[in-house]
């Protein structure tokens, strides 16, 4: 049942779509946008284009939520997102503090907090199994 | 919350993917449920009354 749930079928298409969509705007601005580019409106643009399709993998992680006729499901998936935002809150923010304090610090991109959030998934999967024996969907 | 769902299922001879399938609900939810991992909702919960002909209950009770 869980594998064949509209909700997550939908999840699916939609992330592949926009995995597809993410690939082809960094391809297609890495092509273009020289190394030294300037920061006019082209740039900026074809730039933006790979966060639009980071914007929609997040919403349809979010939509999954909403979707999700299957309390106990959408509950496991809750978990794996608020242990991810808490990993990720805590890093940045600690990190962020190290970098305030010391200028040796290596700067981190911002770039990595949404990967960082979802390396905290598969840690909320684990933090599922070792709890309630269920890691959650696929999301 | 305790619950009687496996002796319930083993009356009627269903599996947890059968009770899945009557609630419209995952195999794991009907387990973690069953197992007392998981306490249900109060619709959930009216939903396993409803499948099994039951008050509420006669199914779950409180832990002392």
């Amino acid at each position: 049942m869980a594998g064949g749930n509209p909700a997550l079928r939908r999840y699916r298409m939609r992330s592949i779509a926009f995995s597809i969509a993410y690939l082809a705007s960094i391809a297609l601005a890495t092509w273009i946008i020289p190394d030294d580019a300037p920061a006019d409106l082209l740039t900026v643009a074809l730039a933006i284009l790979p966060g639009l399709a980071v914007i929609g993998w997040i919403w349809a992680m979010g939509r999954v939520l909403v979707e999700l006729d299957d309390e106990y499901l959408r509950m496991l998936d809750v978990r794996r997102m608020m242990v991810a935002t808490g990993i990720t809150l805590a890093l940045t923010s600690v990190w962020g503090i190290l970098e305030l304090y010391s200028p040796q610090i290596p700067r981190m991109p911002v770039f990595f907090v949404f990967p960082m959030w979802c390396l905290g998934l598969a840690v909320g999967s684990l933090y599922n199994k070792l709890t309630l024996g269920d890691a959650g969907t696929c999301t | 919350m305790k619950n009687r769902l496996k002796v319930l299922r083993a009356m009627r001879d269903w599996s947890q993917q059968d009770l899945a399938e009557r609630l419209g609900v995952s195999r794991q939810s009907v387990n973690a449920v069953e197992t007392g991992r998981y306490d249900p909702s109060l619709p959930l919960a009216f939903r396993i009354a409803d499948v099994f002909s039951l008050p509420i209950e006669e199914i779950f009770e409180r832990d002392e």
